[in-house]
Protein backbone atom coordinates (compact mmCIF):
# COMPACT_ATOMS: atom_id res chain seq x y z
CA UNK A 1 0.00 0.00 0.00
CA UNK A 2 1.30 3.41 -1.39
CA UNK A 3 1.62 6.53 1.60
CA UNK A 4 -1.16 9.08 0.56
CA UNK A 5 -0.10 12.94 0.44
CA UNK A 6 -2.35 15.23 2.43
CA UNK A 7 -3.18 16.50 5.56
CA UNK A 8 -6.14 13.75 6.25
CA UNK A 9 -3.62 11.14 5.18
CA UNK A 10 -1.07 12.49 7.88
CA UNK A 11 -3.53 12.41 10.55
CA UNK A 12 -3.45 10.24 13.00
CA UNK A 13 -5.87 7.10 11.90
CA UNK A 14 -8.23 7.43 15.34
CA UNK A 15 -8.60 10.84 14.66
CA UNK A 16 -9.97 10.52 10.84
CA UNK A 17 -12.69 8.24 12.32
CA UNK A 18 -13.21 10.58 15.23
CA UNK A 19 -13.99 13.10 12.91
CA UNK A 20 -15.95 10.84 10.87
CA UNK A 21 -18.05 9.71 13.76
CA UNK A 22 -18.90 13.49 14.96
CA UNK A 23 -19.55 14.57 11.53
CA UNK A 24 -22.43 11.95 11.64
CA UNK A 25 -23.53 12.70 15.18
CA UNK A 26 -23.76 16.37 14.54
CA UNK A 27 -25.51 15.86 11.21
CA UNK A 28 -28.43 14.42 13.51
CA UNK A 29 -28.15 16.87 16.34
CA UNK A 30 -27.44 20.34 15.04
CA UNK A 31 -30.66 22.18 14.40
CA UNK A 32 -32.55 21.72 10.66
CA UNK A 33 -32.51 22.77 7.90
CA UNK A 34 -29.75 25.19 8.56
CA UNK A 35 -27.60 22.97 10.64
CA UNK A 36 -27.15 20.11 8.75
CA UNK A 37 -26.51 22.51 5.34
CA UNK A 38 -23.89 24.57 6.86
CA UNK A 39 -22.54 21.24 8.02
CA UNK A 40 -22.04 19.73 4.81
CA UNK A 41 -20.48 23.27 3.17
CA UNK A 42 -18.00 22.93 6.32
CA UNK A 43 -17.15 19.39 5.74
CA UNK A 44 -16.97 19.88 1.84
CA UNK A 45 -14.77 23.31 2.05
CA UNK A 46 -12.56 21.14 4.42
CA UNK A 47 -12.44 18.69 1.97
CA UNK A 48 -11.71 20.68 -1.01
CA UNK A 49 -9.11 22.76 0.73
CA UNK A 50 -7.09 19.40 2.12
CA UNK A 51 -6.98 18.56 -1.70
CA UNK A 52 -9.82 16.31 -1.10
CA UNK A 53 -12.14 17.15 -4.41
CA UNK A 54 -11.80 13.69 -5.68
CA UNK A 55 -13.56 12.62 -2.30
CA UNK A 56 -16.37 14.99 -2.02
CA UNK A 57 -17.13 15.02 -5.62
CA UNK A 58 -18.08 11.78 -5.28
CA UNK A 59 -19.68 11.77 -2.26
CA UNK A 60 -21.97 14.25 -4.29
CA UNK A 61 -22.07 11.79 -7.03
CA UNK A 62 -23.64 8.90 -4.76
CA UNK A 63 -25.32 11.67 -2.80
CA UNK A 64 -27.35 12.97 -5.93
CA UNK A 65 -30.30 10.22 -6.30
CA UNK A 66 -30.71 11.09 -2.91
CA UNK A 67 -31.04 14.26 -3.38
CA UNK A 68 -33.70 13.72 -6.44
CA UNK A 69 -35.74 10.90 -4.71
CA UNK A 70 -35.66 12.88 -0.99
CA UNK A 71 -36.99 16.25 -3.08
CA UNK A 72 -39.64 14.41 -4.84
CA UNK A 73 -41.08 12.24 -1.51
CA UNK A 74 -41.25 15.17 0.33
CA UNK A 75 -41.62 18.48 -1.47
CA UNK A 76 -43.49 16.73 -4.51
CA UNK A 77 -47.88 15.62 -3.53
CA UNK A 78 -50.07 15.14 -5.76
CA UNK A 79 -51.41 12.10 -8.08
CA UNK A 80 -50.41 11.30 -11.25
CA UNK A 81 -52.43 14.15 -13.06
CA UNK A 82 -49.65 16.76 -13.44
CA UNK A 83 -52.28 19.39 -12.67
CA UNK A 84 -52.80 17.71 -9.20
CA UNK A 85 -49.16 18.25 -8.60
CA UNK A 86 -48.39 20.18 -5.49
CA UNK A 87 -45.02 21.54 -3.98
CA UNK A 88 -44.20 21.83 -0.37
CA UNK A 89 -41.44 24.37 1.18
CA UNK A 90 -41.84 22.48 4.39
CA UNK A 91 -41.15 19.42 2.72
CA UNK A 92 -38.66 20.57 0.52
CA UNK A 93 -36.77 22.11 3.52
CA UNK A 94 -36.91 18.79 5.69
CA UNK A 95 -35.28 17.47 1.91
CA UNK A 96 -32.73 19.72 2.05
CA UNK A 97 -31.76 18.86 5.62
CA UNK A 98 -31.93 15.42 4.89
CA UNK A 99 -29.84 15.66 1.70
CA UNK A 100 -27.38 17.86 3.69
CA UNK A 101 -27.01 15.42 6.53
CA UNK A 102 -26.35 12.70 4.10
CA UNK A 103 -23.64 15.01 2.04
CA UNK A 104 -21.52 15.52 5.06
CA UNK A 105 -21.34 11.60 5.97
CA UNK A 106 -20.61 10.45 2.56
CA UNK A 107 -17.78 13.29 2.21
CA UNK A 108 -16.30 13.08 5.74
CA UNK A 109 -16.24 9.25 5.32
CA UNK A 110 -15.27 8.97 1.96
CA UNK A 111 -12.22 11.31 2.51
CA UNK A 112 -11.53 9.17 5.24
CA UNK A 113 -11.48 5.97 2.81
CA UNK A 114 -8.70 8.08 0.30
CA UNK A 115 -6.80 8.86 3.20
CA UNK A 116 -7.13 4.95 4.68
CA UNK A 117 -4.16 3.08 4.99
CA UNK A 118 -4.76 -0.11 6.27
CA UNK A 119 -1.09 -0.49 7.80
CA UNK A 120 -1.03 2.06 9.73
CA UNK A 121 -4.25 1.64 11.16
CA UNK A 122 -2.91 -2.06 12.41
CA UNK A 123 0.22 -0.41 13.90
CA UNK A 124 -1.83 2.60 15.67
CA UNK A 125 -4.03 -0.45 17.00
CA UNK A 126 -0.84 -2.64 18.18
CA UNK A 127 0.34 0.44 19.59
CA UNK A 128 -2.52 1.43 21.94
CA UNK A 129 -2.71 -2.55 22.93
CA UNK A 130 -6.21 -2.47 21.34
CA UNK A 131 -8.09 -5.70 19.94
CA UNK A 132 -5.56 -7.36 17.43
CA UNK A 133 -8.77 -8.99 15.85
CA UNK A 134 -11.23 -6.61 15.60
CA UNK A 135 -8.52 -4.37 13.17
CA UNK A 136 -7.33 -7.36 11.48
CA UNK A 137 -10.93 -8.74 10.40
CA UNK A 138 -11.61 -5.06 8.35
CA UNK A 139 -7.95 -4.83 6.97
CA UNK A 140 -8.37 -8.86 6.01
CA UNK A 141 -11.44 -7.98 4.05
CA UNK A 142 -10.12 -4.66 2.74
CA UNK A 143 -7.37 -6.67 0.99
CA UNK A 144 -10.07 -9.93 0.42
CA UNK A 145 -12.70 -7.72 -0.98
CA UNK A 146 -10.78 -6.84 -4.59
CA UNK A 147 -9.43 -10.49 -4.87
CA UNK A 148 -13.26 -11.67 -4.53
CA UNK A 149 -14.55 -9.99 -6.66
CA UNK A 150 -11.74 -10.96 -9.40
CA UNK A 151 -12.61 -14.29 -8.73
CA UNK A 152 -16.58 -13.46 -9.58
CA UNK A 153 -15.97 -12.17 -12.26
CA UNK A 154 -13.49 -15.00 -13.74
CA UNK A 155 -16.05 -17.43 -13.01
CA UNK A 156 -18.91 -15.33 -14.62
CA UNK A 157 -16.60 -15.74 -17.94
CA UNK A 158 -16.09 -19.18 -17.22
CA UNK A 159 -19.53 -20.24 -16.63
CA UNK A 160 -20.70 -17.98 -19.38
CA UNK A 161 -18.10 -20.16 -21.83
CA UNK A 162 -19.66 -23.54 -20.74
CA UNK A 163 -23.02 -22.39 -21.62
CA UNK A 164 -24.71 -20.61 -18.85
CA UNK A 165 -27.41 -18.64 -19.80
CA UNK A 166 -27.47 -15.52 -17.52
CA UNK A 167 -29.51 -13.27 -19.62
CA UNK A 168 -33.34 -13.70 -20.00
CA UNK A 169 -35.81 -13.39 -17.69
CA UNK A 170 -35.30 -12.82 -13.86
CA UNK A 171 -36.67 -16.29 -13.12
CA UNK A 172 -33.81 -17.83 -15.45
CA UNK A 173 -30.91 -15.01 -14.41
CA UNK A 174 -31.68 -16.10 -10.71
CA UNK A 175 -31.59 -20.00 -11.44
CA UNK A 176 -27.77 -19.00 -12.95
CA UNK A 177 -27.17 -17.51 -9.09
CA UNK A 178 -26.01 -20.66 -8.01
CA UNK A 179 -23.51 -22.24 -10.75
CA UNK A 180 -21.89 -18.80 -10.17
CA UNK A 181 -22.01 -18.78 -5.92
CA UNK A 182 -20.69 -22.47 -5.48
CA UNK A 183 -17.86 -22.21 -6.68
CA UNK A 184 -17.38 -19.06 -4.75
CA UNK A 185 -18.28 -20.43 -1.54
CA UNK A 186 -15.81 -23.37 -2.01
CA UNK A 187 -13.00 -20.48 -3.09
CA UNK A 188 -14.36 -18.85 0.53
CA UNK A 189 -14.08 -22.02 2.12
CA UNK A 190 -10.37 -23.32 1.07
CA UNK A 191 -8.98 -19.78 1.46
CA UNK A 192 -10.19 -19.38 5.00
CA UNK A 193 -8.24 -23.05 6.10
CA UNK A 194 -5.12 -21.19 4.50
CA UNK A 195 -5.77 -18.22 6.39
CA UNK A 196 -6.24 -20.13 9.48
CA UNK A 197 -3.07 -22.24 9.29
CA UNK A 198 -1.32 -19.06 8.27
CA UNK A 199 -2.41 -17.14 11.42
CA UNK A 200 -2.08 -19.74 13.95
CA UNK A 201 1.82 -20.48 12.76
CA UNK A 202 2.26 -16.73 13.15
CA UNK A 203 1.11 -16.95 16.54
CA UNK A 204 -2.25 -15.07 16.39
CA UNK A 205 -3.73 -17.16 19.55
CA UNK A 206 -0.90 -15.84 21.55
CA UNK A 207 -2.20 -13.51 24.86
CA UNK A 208 0.82 -11.32 24.93
CA UNK A 209 0.58 -7.82 23.79
CA UNK A 210 1.36 -7.37 20.39
CA UNK A 211 4.76 -4.71 19.29
CA UNK A 212 4.13 -2.58 16.72
CA UNK A 213 6.63 -1.76 13.54
CA UNK A 214 6.14 1.66 12.86
CA UNK A 215 3.87 3.19 15.23
CA UNK A 216 1.64 6.54 13.45
CA UNK A 217 3.16 9.77 15.51
CA UNK A 218 -0.13 10.88 17.99
CA UNK A 219 0.80 14.65 17.10
CA UNK A 220 -1.03 17.41 19.48
CA UNK A 221 -3.09 18.52 16.78
CA UNK A 222 -4.61 15.24 15.96
CA UNK A 223 -5.73 15.17 20.07
CA UNK A 224 -6.82 18.92 19.56
CA UNK A 225 -8.87 17.75 16.63
CA UNK A 226 -10.45 14.87 18.77
CA UNK A 227 -11.29 16.57 21.86
CA UNK A 228 -12.42 19.67 19.78
CA UNK A 229 -14.85 17.01 17.80
CA UNK A 230 -15.94 14.74 21.07
CA UNK A 231 -16.98 18.86 22.74
CA UNK A 232 -18.64 19.89 19.67
CA UNK A 233 -20.76 16.48 20.11
CA UNK A 234 -21.15 17.20 23.60
CA UNK A 235 -22.28 20.48 23.22
CA UNK A 236 -24.94 19.30 20.67
CA UNK A 237 -26.35 16.82 22.87
CA UNK A 238 -26.52 18.93 25.66
CA UNK A 239 -28.73 21.89 23.60
CA UNK A 240 -30.89 18.61 22.14
CA UNK A 241 -31.38 17.59 26.03
CA UNK A 242 -32.43 21.28 27.04
CA UNK A 243 -33.87 22.73 23.93
CA UNK B 1 -11.74 -15.45 18.93
CA UNK B 2 -10.26 -18.71 17.52
CA UNK B 3 -8.04 -18.26 14.26
CA UNK B 4 -10.83 -20.51 12.15
CA UNK B 5 -13.09 -17.65 13.00
CA UNK B 6 -10.76 -14.91 12.45
CA UNK B 7 -9.72 -16.55 8.97
CA UNK B 8 -13.76 -17.58 8.11
CA UNK B 9 -15.10 -13.63 8.59
CA UNK B 10 -13.14 -12.06 6.13
CA UNK B 11 -13.74 -13.94 3.23
CA UNK B 12 -17.53 -14.48 4.11
CA UNK B 13 -17.65 -10.39 3.80
CA UNK B 14 -15.59 -10.86 0.79
CA UNK B 15 -18.52 -13.24 -0.43
CA UNK B 16 -21.04 -10.39 0.23
CA UNK B 17 -19.27 -7.86 -1.29
CA UNK B 18 -18.44 -10.42 -4.87
CA UNK B 19 -22.15 -11.27 -4.82
CA UNK B 20 -23.33 -7.67 -5.08
CA UNK B 21 -20.95 -7.83 -8.32
CA UNK B 22 -22.84 -11.01 -9.41
CA UNK B 23 -26.44 -9.54 -8.98
CA UNK B 24 -25.32 -5.98 -10.85
CA UNK B 25 -23.34 -8.56 -13.58
CA UNK B 26 -26.79 -10.30 -14.04
CA UNK B 27 -29.01 -7.24 -13.98
CA UNK B 28 -31.52 -8.35 -11.21
CA UNK B 29 -33.26 -5.99 -8.82
CA UNK B 30 -32.00 -7.60 -5.96
CA UNK B 31 -29.25 -7.01 -3.33
CA UNK B 32 -28.24 -10.69 -1.82
CA UNK B 33 -25.89 -8.76 0.13
CA UNK B 34 -26.40 -10.73 3.16
CA UNK B 35 -25.42 -14.22 1.61
CA UNK B 36 -21.80 -14.70 3.26
CA UNK B 37 -23.75 -13.60 6.60
CA UNK B 38 -25.96 -16.29 6.50
CA UNK B 39 -23.55 -18.96 4.94
CA UNK B 40 -21.67 -17.56 8.07
CA UNK B 41 -23.60 -18.48 10.70
CA UNK B 42 -24.73 -21.83 9.41
CA UNK B 43 -21.14 -23.04 9.01
CA UNK B 44 -19.73 -21.25 12.55
CA UNK B 45 -22.43 -19.93 14.55
CA UNK B 46 -24.55 -17.06 14.71
CA UNK B 47 -21.19 -15.33 16.35
CA UNK B 48 -19.66 -15.58 13.02
CA UNK B 49 -22.47 -14.31 11.18
CA UNK B 50 -22.94 -11.11 13.36
CA UNK B 51 -19.01 -10.81 12.88
CA UNK B 52 -19.49 -11.12 9.27
CA UNK B 53 -22.66 -8.58 9.25
CA UNK B 54 -21.37 -5.96 11.18
CA UNK B 55 -17.64 -6.17 9.20
CA UNK B 56 -19.67 -6.28 6.28
CA UNK B 57 -21.52 -2.93 6.72
CA UNK B 58 -18.12 -1.25 8.13
CA UNK B 59 -16.40 -1.90 4.87
CA UNK B 60 -19.36 -0.95 2.36
CA UNK B 61 -19.53 2.02 4.53
CA UNK B 62 -15.63 2.84 3.99
CA UNK B 63 -16.68 2.41 -0.16
CA UNK B 64 -19.70 4.22 -0.47
CA UNK B 65 -19.76 6.77 2.67
CA UNK B 66 -21.02 5.82 6.14
CA UNK B 67 -24.91 6.92 5.22
CA UNK B 68 -25.46 3.26 5.31
CA UNK B 69 -24.41 2.19 8.65
CA UNK B 70 -27.53 2.03 10.31
CA UNK B 71 -28.63 -0.88 8.23
CA UNK B 72 -25.56 -3.13 10.50
CA UNK B 73 -28.66 -3.83 12.61
CA UNK B 74 -30.35 -5.64 9.94
CA UNK B 75 -27.09 -7.60 9.48
CA UNK B 76 -27.22 -8.59 12.84
CA UNK B 77 -30.87 -9.81 13.02
CA UNK B 78 -30.26 -11.74 9.99
CA UNK B 79 -27.45 -13.10 11.48
CA UNK B 80 -28.68 -14.48 14.52
CA UNK B 81 -31.94 -15.49 12.99
CA UNK B 82 -29.51 -17.55 9.90
CA UNK B 83 -27.51 -19.23 13.45
CA UNK B 84 -30.96 -20.14 14.65
CA UNK B 85 -32.19 -21.62 11.62
CA UNK B 86 -28.55 -23.55 11.57
CA UNK B 87 -29.55 -25.07 15.01
CA UNK B 88 -33.13 -26.14 13.42
CA UNK B 89 -31.92 -28.03 10.45
CA UNK B 90 -33.32 -24.95 8.74
CA UNK B 91 -30.84 -25.22 5.55
CA UNK B 92 -31.79 -29.49 5.31
CA UNK B 93 -34.61 -29.32 2.39
CA UNK B 94 -35.75 -26.39 -0.01
CA UNK B 95 -38.78 -26.23 1.75
CA UNK B 96 -37.43 -25.43 5.46
CA UNK B 97 -35.22 -22.72 3.46
CA UNK B 98 -37.88 -21.46 1.93
CA UNK B 99 -39.83 -21.20 5.32
CA UNK B 100 -37.31 -19.68 7.24
CA UNK B 101 -36.53 -17.44 4.11
CA UNK B 102 -39.93 -15.80 4.23
CA UNK B 103 -39.47 -15.25 8.06
CA UNK B 104 -36.16 -14.04 8.31
CA UNK B 105 -37.69 -11.94 4.96
CA UNK B 106 -40.12 -10.07 7.03
CA UNK B 107 -38.45 -9.77 10.09
CA UNK B 108 -35.69 -8.31 8.61
CA UNK B 109 -38.10 -6.00 6.36
CA UNK B 110 -40.23 -4.80 9.72
CA UNK B 111 -36.75 -3.99 10.77
CA UNK B 112 -35.24 -2.46 7.47
CA UNK B 113 -38.73 -0.21 7.66
CA UNK B 114 -38.03 1.82 10.72
CA UNK B 115 -34.77 2.33 9.60
CA UNK B 116 -35.77 3.72 6.38
CA UNK B 117 -38.18 5.73 8.06
CA UNK B 118 -36.95 7.07 11.04
CA UNK B 119 -33.24 7.06 10.09
CA UNK B 120 -33.47 8.22 6.80
CA UNK B 121 -36.93 10.05 6.25
CA UNK B 122 -38.12 7.08 3.45
CA UNK B 123 -34.83 7.26 1.27
CA UNK B 124 -32.66 4.75 0.68
CA UNK B 125 -31.69 2.26 -2.21
CA UNK B 126 -33.12 3.78 -5.61
CA UNK B 127 -35.28 1.16 -6.17
CA UNK B 128 -36.68 0.63 -2.89
CA UNK B 129 -37.68 4.45 -3.19
CA UNK B 130 -38.71 4.20 -6.31
CA UNK B 131 -41.68 1.59 -5.19
CA UNK B 132 -42.51 4.35 -2.36
CA UNK B 133 -42.85 6.93 -4.12
CA UNK B 134 -45.10 5.26 -6.34
CA UNK B 135 -47.13 3.58 -3.51
CA UNK B 136 -47.54 7.40 -2.25
CA UNK B 137 -48.66 8.60 -5.46
CA UNK B 138 -51.56 5.84 -5.13
CA UNK B 139 -52.92 7.18 -2.29
CA UNK B 140 -50.84 5.50 0.93
CA UNK B 141 -49.30 7.57 3.66
CA UNK B 142 -45.28 8.09 3.85
CA UNK B 143 -44.99 5.49 6.76
CA UNK B 144 -47.42 2.97 5.06
CA UNK B 145 -45.65 3.35 1.97
CA UNK B 146 -41.84 2.60 3.14
CA UNK B 147 -43.31 -0.35 5.17
CA UNK B 148 -44.74 -1.66 2.35
CA UNK B 149 -41.87 -1.22 0.00
CA UNK B 150 -39.29 -2.45 2.65
CA UNK B 151 -41.43 -5.32 3.40
CA UNK B 152 -41.69 -6.55 -0.34
CA UNK B 153 -38.26 -6.33 -1.38
CA UNK B 154 -36.59 -7.59 1.71
CA UNK B 155 -39.30 -10.57 1.63
CA UNK B 156 -37.95 -11.61 -1.73
CA UNK B 157 -34.44 -11.33 -1.37
CA UNK B 158 -33.92 -12.70 1.71
CA UNK B 159 -35.66 -15.56 0.74
CA UNK B 160 -33.50 -15.63 -2.01
CA UNK B 161 -30.64 -15.82 0.28
CA UNK B 162 -31.49 -18.22 2.37
CA UNK B 163 -32.67 -20.28 -1.09
CA UNK B 164 -29.13 -20.07 -2.23
CA UNK B 165 -26.95 -20.75 0.85
CA UNK B 166 -29.54 -23.70 1.48
CA UNK B 167 -28.51 -24.48 -2.65
CA UNK B 168 -24.84 -24.24 -1.78
CA UNK B 169 -24.30 -26.29 2.04
CA UNK B 170 -26.13 -29.11 0.15
CA UNK B 171 -23.77 -29.19 -2.44
CA UNK B 172 -20.61 -28.52 -0.42
CA UNK B 173 -18.43 -31.83 -0.29
CA UNK B 174 -18.60 -34.13 2.83
CA UNK B 175 -14.43 -33.27 3.35
CA UNK B 176 -15.52 -29.71 3.65
CA UNK B 177 -18.61 -29.87 6.44
CA UNK B 178 -15.99 -32.19 8.41
CA UNK B 179 -14.67 -28.76 9.28
CA UNK B 180 -17.90 -26.82 10.55
CA UNK B 181 -19.70 -29.02 12.95
CA UNK B 182 -22.83 -25.84 12.45
CA UNK B 183 -22.98 -27.03 8.74
CA UNK B 184 -23.25 -30.57 9.91
CA UNK B 185 -26.57 -29.50 12.18
CA UNK B 186 -28.10 -27.04 9.50
CA UNK B 187 -28.69 -30.18 7.12
CA UNK B 188 -29.67 -32.66 10.10
CA UNK B 189 -26.44 -34.74 8.69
Amino acid sequence: MTRRAGLAARAHPFTLFAVVAGVAALAFLVPAPAGPIALYALVASLALVTGNARAAGRAALVCLPLWVLLALLHGVGGGFDPRSITVSRAGLAAAAAQGARLGAVATASLVLFAAFDPSRFLDAVAARGWSFHAAYLVVATLQAAPRFRRRAAAILEAQRARGLRAGGGIAGRVRSLLPLTAPLVLGMLTEADERAMALEIRGLGARVPRTALDPPPDRAGDRIARWTTGGLVAAGIAWRVLA
Amino acid sequence: MSPRLLALVPSAVALNLAIGFVVNQLGLPLYLDTVGTVLASALAGPVAGVLTGIVSQTVRSLYEGFIWFPFVAVQVLIAILAGLAAMRGGFRSLPRSLGWGLLVGALAGALSAAISWFVFTGVTATGVTAVTLLLTHLGLTKPQAVTVSSLGTDLLDKTIVFLLAGAVLRALPERALGRYPWARRALCR
